[in-house]
């Protein structure tokens, strides 16, 4: 069998229409493009309202988009901890992408080289390679839509019921319902249009009989469908065209809507990515200088960062924040995001109320003032107890497919409550006390050192003479009397193995690290420049800390306030002491335990591996929890939460999780690697009435009676 | 509407602060100093009139030294409009009345609506110096206030007596109250709006300010401090020690014992 | 002389006033050997059977102008008697009462004065011992300068004398009253509820140490387990966390049961007030230096909940 000549191998796009038709044709695709543009341009009167004091420089742009979009077509942010969603959005994404390609690419030989220049490029070899490839990523697109409609359908993962943890049962503002028709709507509509270019191309094919069907293999079947029917070529034409119009006009009304739907997710989630902030929650940021006059941190639409708004409606909804948050987890009325969706519908509510002119305004005279006065903050809006319910574990952010920064929106939110008043009382007195004290407990600054009188040598004082290592103590391991056994360990552990280290007695303050996630960004200002102000005067060589909340914030934090040095945990230098023959603890306990990853030094500062290092060096065996590493589950401790109540009855994080190692079996300890984390744990030990199987030992403990061959619990006084 | 609220820095003693000048005083590195609490109730009592008036001003006024601005800063932060600190060395361990006179001299050119004073101050806990102030003032007056409303220059307020019983009762302004802690909730100042307070007018005037001399205030002073010692280790108390479950049975056998006796 | 002023608030003669007539018997002698006890209220003279104490030379009675307590006049009073008798000694009660009219009158005429006193001896003139800084240490006062002295003594600090003796005489006393400055409108009783923790012989009583408004209920679990009743400090009514009526202290209930055990109770001088006279306190806090360990007769320094969780296990 010869092929037909390459040279007429093509379609017609606009098979057998009238130049009227053709011209109704067009002006419905301008208007689909005008009510397009209109839309991108009401996303960009929204994102005015902001500020744009930490947009990335443009001169990073150009790496940044390339950053941005290796996520994107990689899917590793889509893919984690989900493969399945991972092989659904992949086929979605792929298909999508590239039969937009290729429309664009017919429009441009259709609508332009052909038109005005009457060069066809469409036909040929290029024809059928386009043909091909478009008709096996439309069965890609299809397949991924199936397996998404199977998931909302049949698996039903709760995170996609969008109830709300916010609202009560019966609120009218508690069932989202609404968002799960229309993500029927829009994965409907894309099958539709899939669906209906097969029937298209299988209609054609029954009527046209190309002869190159092995490059057309969807459309090929769909013909072998229709052929048995008998239809004539007049009957075959009639539902040729009926056909074309639903799918053409359903397409161009779907292009219409993009900016005004879920499917805007395909640009601003992209554009989120690219602008995503490597640090985001690590180093919250600061009071912009040209705001130091205004009210602190968000209230209303005004208020925020550009990238914030855009955050919002980069959301698409997938529920990883909401299922990785320890708040939710816990029966609290918080999911992050449900927070976006929340400050989400209020954007856009503030919009619809400005109208067309208040959006044309504000694209035309640049003054981002459309709806930026609107209070995101209150009962029918993002509520106190909401934004109080976060821990500032960074979860959410970890999670995040796109780059949202929910934790540390809540911190901006908390911030205006906080100057405003709107904090607990608890909460309220304890930042009181920090500025009086530069302590969370209240204690007189000068006993801050006081834990080093049990030992039987010196600390050295670092403010007066010149240390190797400079140890930050922190105010848990400094005051807190169980902490201190911990502290003492690390101290002797330290002493024995040589270190030249001190500390900074009462010249020390709290970091800031809790007090700036707690909102009271003046406070944590006025801790740092302290901090900072006294360790520059001292001689040393790297900070070492305990406390993983003041690593992250002396590590990620204190540079931008002038105070750049080296900082490690103590896990870190203690397995450099295990791996230096220092400290001579190797294959000495042969515990079965687990490891709890505390929030600030694994998520924030990627700090899992040492810990796991020592355990293993000791002789130890490790059963990893589910929720490990990165995927780690927040004490409840984090953010100021320590100083505000839980409610009571509901379960604590720390119960939860003591829960989770509990359902691991036999274990010897459980271990830590966090002051807050001592304390936290052995009370979650206690009420979850565990104490008789499972005992908690900070990783330092272990070391020590490695080395002395005693129980920790006997080298403590 | 103009309110003075005077107030005090307390300082809150450390468990090993040391006394000094023959017992007479305490090492001042023992001490930590911060707002009286129940100056931040008459304060936000004051803020709240002021705010419910629409216009006026709130005064915050102090006897102190250098310890006590701070605590001003504090008042300014949280809504003051302006503040005013006098201060003399020989106002060093001045007792309630000598204070008095001092503030008394200093609000009477201010001529306020009303004067705010915290029922007594957590250091000294004399519960004398508002109502002092008021006999030089020469102006009526009410203690122990733990609700106060304001129609057309006549206070309604209610005085908190012994054994949960409460006293209403009417004063027209121009007065002096003494508030009780629990009348509001007082609010919390910012960092940020303490840095922001250093730019409100805080005014510092000796004791020739406000047309004092310091032999006067001296002679004006109510007691003399012989001097400060520590309370016998628990005067009777007997201290349970070991853990807390050791402490819990101790504990349980005293009251078994004493409720079968 | 010494001249005790009488408290009265409807129609009854205050408990604290006996205490100041002990008070004053004690330092009669060195004082100039007479004690005096100024009744000021509309009905004055009704009151001279209540102070029927061996050593009361005299009752001096004011008729009020007014029906209830009024601080101005009341003040005015004091000072008429005062100018009148050239007493030594003026010794009020540190009551809410006095407080609105003590200060005034030793600011006003001059005196030595001070308050919230918790005994008082005598060398040549009287000698104060009170408090300072919040209860952490004791100061010792004297009144150089002063003829005459004002003290407002701690309700407490004395035992009531026994007004078992013959009827002292009754001395009118006029004074000439302006206008009262302030109008009583009327009493309140605080909601009481259902609980009269003056009538319990064992109270539980929680403070400031429970930190939270959701552990109460934990403690009202406690309670019942223990067969006590719940009371609270001060702070916890402020808070809005607990009604009046459960509140022991100075402006809350006076109580006197078999045993008072204090969780989390430093101690402020007007709890001691309410409750310093229990048979038994059994005190446990987290500092060392609470004021409370100063009238417990046990003490523990520990934390709160460990010490309520492992009690609960001896009350099955």
């Amino acid at each position: 069998m010869t092929p037909p000549l390459a040279a007429e191998k093509t379609r017609d796009v606009f098979w057998g229409f009238g130049t009227l038709v053709e011209i109704l044709w067009y002006v419905l695709a301008v208007a689909s493009v005008v009510v397009f543009a209109y839309g991108i341009g009401r996303e960009v009167a929204k994102y005015r309202r902001g500020h744009a004091t930490f947009l990335p420089p443009r001169a990073e742009l150009p790496g940044r988009f390339v950053t941005g979009t290796r996520t994107l077509l990689s899917h590793a942010s889509i893919k984690r901890r989900d493969p399945y969603v991972g092989w659904a959005h992949r086929g979605v994404f792929y298909g999508w992408v590239v039969l937009f390609i290729g429309t664009v690419i017919l429009a441009v030989n259709t609508d332009v080289t052909e038109r005005f220049f009457g060069w066809r490029f469409f036909k040929g070899n290029f024809y059928l390679g386009y043909s091909i490839v478009l008709d096996v990523l439309g069965l890609a697109l299809v397949a991924g839509l199936v397996l998404m409609m199977v998931r909302r359908g049949i698996l039903r993962p709760r995170k996609l019921d969008y109830a709300r943890p916010d609202r009560a049962p019966g609120d009218p503002q508690y069932d989202r319902g609404i968002y799960r028709r229309g993500d029927w709507v829009f994965l409907g509509l894309l099958l539709y249009l899939a669906l209906t270019g097969y029937l298209l191309e299988g209609v054609r094919i029954a009527m046209d009989a190309p002869g190159y069907n092995a490059f057309s293999p969807a459309g090929w079947v769909v013909a072998q469908a229709i052929n048995p029917l008998g239809l004539g070529d007049e009957a075959l034409g009639v539902v040729r065209r009926t056909i074309w119009w639903s799918h053409g006009l359903v397409a161009i009304a779907f292009v219409a809507a993009i900016p005004y739907t879920k499917a805007t997710h395909m640009v601003s989630s992209w554009a989120s990515l690219v602008l995503k902030d490597p640090l985001a929650g690590k180093r919250l940021r600061p009071i912009p200088e040209d705001r130091q006059q205004e009210p602190a941190g968000y209230a209303t639409l005004g208020d925020f960062a550009t990238e914030h708004l855009l955050q919002l409606d980069a959301c698409t909804k997938c529920g990883k924040c909401h299922e990785a948050c320890p708040a939710n987890a816990t029966g609290r009325p918080l999911s992050p995001r449900d927070v976006v969706l929340e400050l989400r519908e209020q954007s856009n509510a503030a919009l619809h109320d400005a109208g067309v002119g208040g959006v044309l305004g504000t694209l035309l005279h640049g003054d981002g003032r459309t709806g930026s006065a609107r209070r995101i903050v209150g009962e029918d809006a993002v509520r106190p107890e909401t934004v109080w319910a976060c821990m500032q574990c960074n979860a959410c952010v970890e999670a995040c497919p796109v780059g949202i920064e929910q934790a540390p929106i809540i911190n901006q939110i908390r911030r205006r409550l906080v100057e405003e008043g709107e904090l607990d009382a608890n909460l309220q007195s304890t930042l009181e006390v920090i500025h009086k004290s530069g302590n969370s407990f209240g204690e007189n600054r000068r006993r801050r050192g006081r834990w080093t009188q049990e030992l039987d040598f010196e600390v050295k004082d670092a403010r007066k003479e010149p240390v190797d290592v400079l140890w930050f103590v922190g105010d848990y391991a400094s005051f807190d009397p169980r902490s201190q056994r911990v502290t003492r360990a690390i101290a002797r552990l330290l002493h024995a193995a040589g270190v030249d280290f001190g500390i900074l007695y009462d010249g020390e303050r709290n970091s800031g690290n809790d007090v700036r996630r707690a909102g009271e960004e003046g406070l944590f200002e006025a801790l740092a420049e302290a901090n900072i102000a006294t360790l520059a005067k001292c001689d040393f060589q790297r900070i070492v800390t305990s406390d993983p909340h003041s690593l992250n914030t002396l590590r990620n934090e204190y540079p931008e306030l002038g105070g750049a040095w080296t900082v490690a945990h103590h896990t870190t230098l203690l397995l450099e002491l295990i791996d230096s023959g220092a400290l001579d603890v190797r294959d000495r306990l042969a515990y079965r335990v687990t490891y709890h990853d505390p929030c600030y030094l694994g998520r924030h500062n990627g700090g899992y591996d040492a810990p796991r290092a020592i355990l293993r060096a000791l002789g130890c065996s490790l059963i990893e929890m589910p929720r490990n590493r990165d995927n780690s589950f927040c004490c409840g401790a984090g953010g100021g939460r320590i100083w505000i109540p839980d409610p009571p009855g509901a379960e604590r994080p720390s119960e939860n999780r003591i829960r989770e190692a509990v359902g691991l079996g036999e274990l010897d300890y459980f271990v830590v690697s966090c002051p807050k984390d001592v304390t936290m744990y052995e009370d979650a030990i206690k009420t979850t009435g565990n104490a008789q199987r499972l005992e908690l030992r900070e990783l330092t403990e272990l070391i020590e009676e490695a080395l002395v061959g005693a129980p920790a619990a006997a080298a403590v006084g | 509407m103009k309110v003075v609220v005077a107030v005090k820095a307390v300082a809150a003693l450390d468990d090993e602060a040391e006394l000094v000048d023959g017992d007479t005083a305490v090492d001042p590195d023992g001490l930590e100093w911060d707002l009286n609490e129940w100056d931040a109730f008459s304060l936000e009592e004051a803020l709240t009139l002021r705010d419910g008036a629409g216009d006026g001003e709130v005064v915050a006024l102090t006897v102190g030294d250098e310890e006590a601005q701070d605590s001003l800063l504090a008042c300014l932060a949280k809504g003051a409009d302006r503040a005013v600190r006098i201060w003399d060395d020989a106002l060093e361990g001045a007792d309630p009345l000598a204070v008095a006179r001092v503030l008394a001299a200093a609000i009477e050119p201010e001529a306020p609506d009303l004067v705010l004073c915290g029922v007594q101050s957590s250091d000294a806990v004399n519960g004398a110096t508002g109502v002092a102030v008021a006999a030089h003032l020469g102006l009526p007056h009410v203690a122990v206030v733990k609700r106060l409303e304001l129609e057309a220059g006549v206070a309604t307020v209610e005085r908190e007596l012994e054994g949960g019983l409460v006293e209403v009762l009417r004063i027209r302004l121009p007065a002096l109250m003494t508030i009780q802690t629990g009348i509001n909730e007082p609010r919390y100042a910012t960092l940020r709006a303490i840095k922001q307070a250093r730019d409100k007018p805080l005014s510092e005037l000796g004791l020739d300010d406000v047309g004092l001399d310091a032999a006067r205030v001296g002679a004006s002073a109510g007691a003399r401090l012989r001097r400060l010692r520590h309370p016998e280790k628990g005067e009777g108390a007997e201290m349970l020690d070991g853990s807390p479950e050791d402490v819990a049975a101790r504990i349980a056998d005293i009251v078994k014992e004493r409720m079968s006796a | 002389m010494i001249l005790v002023i009488a408290e009265t608030r409807r129609g009854e003669l205050r408990p604290v006033t006996l205490e100041l007539v002990t008070a004053a018997l004690g330092l009669k002698e060195a004082a100039g050997g007479r004690v005096a006890v100024a009744v000021i209220d509309a009905d004055a003279s009704s009151f001279a059977g209540a102070l029927a104490v061996a050593g009361v030379d005299e009752v001096l009675a004011v008729s009020a102008s007014t029906p209830h307590f009024e601080a101005h006049h009341t003040q005015r009073a004091v000072e008429a008697l005062i100018e009148a008798e050239q007493p030594a000694l003026i010794l009020l009660g540190h009551t809410i009462d006095s407080m609105g009219f003590g200060s005034a009158v030793a600011a006003r005429l001059g005196l030595g004065f001070a308050s919230d006193v918790t005994a008082v001896s005598w060398d040549g003139g009287p000698i104060a011992t009170r408090g300072a800084y919040g209860g952490k240490l004791v100061a010792e006062l004297d009144f150089p300068g002063h003829e005459r002295t004002l003290l407002t003594v701690r309700a407490g600090a004395f035992d009531p004398a026994d007004a078992a003796g013959a009827e002292p005489a009754v001395r009118p006393f006029d004074v000439a009253f302006d206008p009262p400055l302030t109008e009583h409108i009327e009493f309140r009783e605080a909601a009481t509820g259902d609980v009269d923790i003056t009538k319990a012989d064992f109270l539980l009583s929680i403070g400031r140490g429970i930190e939270d408004k959701d552990n109460i209920a934990q403690f009202e679990e406690l309670a019942e387990r223990l067969g006590a009743t719940l009371s609270v400090s001060r702070p916890l009514v402020d808070a809005g966390w607990m009604s009046n009526a459960r509140q022991v202290g100075q402006s809350g209930k006076t109580v006197q049961p078999k045993v008072y055990l204090a969780l989390g109770i430093s101690g402020a001088v007007q709890h001691l007030a309410g409750m310093q006279k229990a048979d038994t306190i059994i005190a446990v806090n987290t500092d060392p230096d609470a004021p409370i360990f100063g009238v417990a007769h046990y003490g523990a320094v520990a934390d709160l909940f460990d010490v309520a969780e492992a009690l609960e296990q001896h009350f099955a």
